[in-house]
């Protein structure tokens, strides 16, 4: 199984918490970055050495929401490789075709109860962590 | 000689003879001449006032006609105003020169010069739309129907022309334009901003549902089982709250009728796709009583209606078997469905209320109060009305009829 590293894009601390929680509690190989908006991930993926294998990223966010983040990410010739999925309560239309018009590699809905949460996380890890990805 | 004496006289006897016979036929013919040019006189005095009559009939229609009418000769100058012209253009034909030219606003010229085109060379133009200069009330914006007048010998000699006043239909139309665009802005954004207001409301809830597990799964033998009791009550709060703001999302979204579709719907399909979604218990029975008709509407929106009503007789139903009966009848322009169960009932004083927003009567805890305000913004958006039967502890009927052509914009 990957040592999968995830990048966690919330501006939610308790969410970022939770995330990282499911992770250690579940025991997968992992490693993760977290920023609060867009502008923190996009410096953070400047480290080129360092690049997340999968991004998680929520779409309500302050000074650059998730969209803009992705339109951004989707237009770098190296960046637009990473499978970016969005993790967010809006189940607006919208927002949905936007995310998959500019590019996604999946489209999460945080659900309210914390178990429902877990058992959709842990499915996601263990998909991504089966997966082949072009870093290493 | 005496003999020549004698045929003379006889000659001029005969002579005088006929002469008598020639001014009698003369005198005869004169009288007869006489006869028929009274007569004629007599026609012609009849036709005269015939005609006199008609013109002053026409002259009636014309100056009565709502719309302005206007006669001129071929070169554009003014013949004839009708009090509606007079007064729509402000001049007095009778004292002032006209042409027509004169009238036409500046920028319309060329689309005027184009429509005389049409009239001389087909004789007639019809939905004329454009502007004109008057003299008291500025620029209006007129509508016109022409044609070419032509004489007996079949040469055009004028033209005439009925002129419509459409400034103000013209600008109530803009008016409603405007309306309209700025109504469906506005339910736009009002749509935009309960999904924003409820991803912001729910996001506190799932972090408090998180840490409440949390402390659930560190600290769990900390706990005796009041707490732990009070620690689920938290989390069922939670869930009631996050019901409450699913619930205001789709009743700001049920009366919206901008959106609604409009497909043929079989509602046999309805009713069996709710029986699948509901979970209904087994010993509930759902029965359609004779084969429900196709309607025309919104899919989302019908099946919500029927999904909710049924769902609360499924809800409310305390007896060993549960039966709740779909029915209808069809009537002219309407279809009126009725739901009926045998649950706890509804007491008369509540009948009204159960329709207002967070009215619940609570009796079962996934109740929100919103599910018979969503039935009643449906049942609005498609004509119709909602009442009910109930007896407290025999059952309760739901009937609502919905219209079977609407119209949405005219609400």
């Amino acid at each position: 199984m990957n040592d999968l590293h995830f990048l966690m894009v919330d501006d939610d601390e308790i969410e970022r918490l939770k995330f990282k929680r499911v992770l250690q509690k579940s025991g997968y190989p992992h490693r993760i970055s977290e920023a609060q908006h867009g502008e923190e991930a996009l410096a953070l993926l400047q480290d080129t050495d360092n690049l997340p294998d999968v991004i998680l990223l929520d779409l309500n966010m302050p000074k650059m929401n998730g969209l803009e983040f992705l339109t951004i990410l989707k237009a770098d010739e190296v960046l637009k490789y990473i499978p970016a999925i969005i993790l967010t309560t809006s189940n607006n239309h919208n927002d949905v075709l936007e995310s998959y018009k500019i590019g996604i590699a999946g489209y999460v809905m945080k659900p309210l109860k914390y178990e429902d949460y877990t058992a959709k996380i842990q499915n996601l890890v263990a998909y991504w962590s089966s997966n082949e990805l072009i870093q290493k | 000689m005496s003999t020549n004496i004698e045929v003379i006289k006889r000659a001029l006897h005969r002579e005088k003879e006929a002469r008598k016979q020639a001014e009698k036929i003369l005198e005869d013919k004169s009288r007869a001449l006489y006869l028929l040019s009274e007569e004629l006189k007599d026609a012609n005095e009849k036709l005269a006032q015939g005609l006199t009559e008609k013109t002053s009939e026409l002259k009636g229609v014309f100056d009565n006609l709502i719309d302005a009418y206007v006669l001129m000769d071929l070169s554009g100058n003014i013949i004839k105003f009708n009090t509606s012209a007079t007064e729509l253009f402000g001049y007095d034909i009778q004292k002032e020169q006209l042409n027509v030219m004169s009238l036409i606003y500046k920028e319309d010229m060329k689309y005027a010069m184009t429509s005389f085109g049409q009239l001389v060379h087909e004789g007639s133009f019809a939905d004329y739309n454009a502007r004109v200069y008057t003299k008291n009330k500025g620029v209006r914006w007129v509508h016109i129907n022409a044609s070419i007048i032509f004489d007996a010998q079949k040469t055009p000699i004028g033209a005439q022309g009925i002129v419509k006043d459409i400034t103000e239909q013209r600008t109530i139309e803009a008016e409603n334009k405007t309306l309209l665009a700025t109504l469906e802005k506005s339910n736009l954004e009002l749509e935009e901003y309960a999904h924003v207001v409820s991803h912001d409301l729910k996001s506190p809830l799932r972090s408090i549902n998180a840490l409440v597990n949390w402390i659930k799964e560190d600290y769990a033998p900390a706990f005796d089982e009041a707490g732990l009791k009070h620690i689920s009550m938290i989390e069922s709060t939670l869930e009631k709250m996050e019901r409450l703001i699913n619930g205001i999302l789709s009743y700001s979204s049920a009366g919206n009728g901008a959106y609604l579709e409009e497909h043929p719907i079989d509602l046999n399909t309805i009713i069996s796709d709710i029986k699948n979604i509901l979970l209904v218990p087994s010993h509930i029975h759902i029965t359609i009583i004779k084969t429900l008709p196709t309607i025309t509407g919104d899919a989302t929106k019908i099946q919500q209606l029927f999904q909710n009503l049924i769902s609360n007789a499924v809800h409310y139903i305390d007896k060993e078997i549960g039966l709740i009966e779909v029915d209808y009848e069809e009537q002219d322009t309407l279809y009126i469905f009725s739901i009926k169960d045998n649950g706890i009932g509804i007491a008369k004083e509540y009948h009204d209320k159960i329709f207002k927003i967070f009215q619940s009567l609570g009796d079962y805890k996934n109740s929100t109060g919103i599910g018979l305000s969503i039935v009643k913004k449906i049942v609005d958006l498609y004509g119709g009305e909602i009442w009910l039967d109930s007896e407290p502890t025999i059952g309760t009927t739901f009937h609502f009829s919905l219209q079977k052509q609407y119209n949405h914009n005219a609400t």
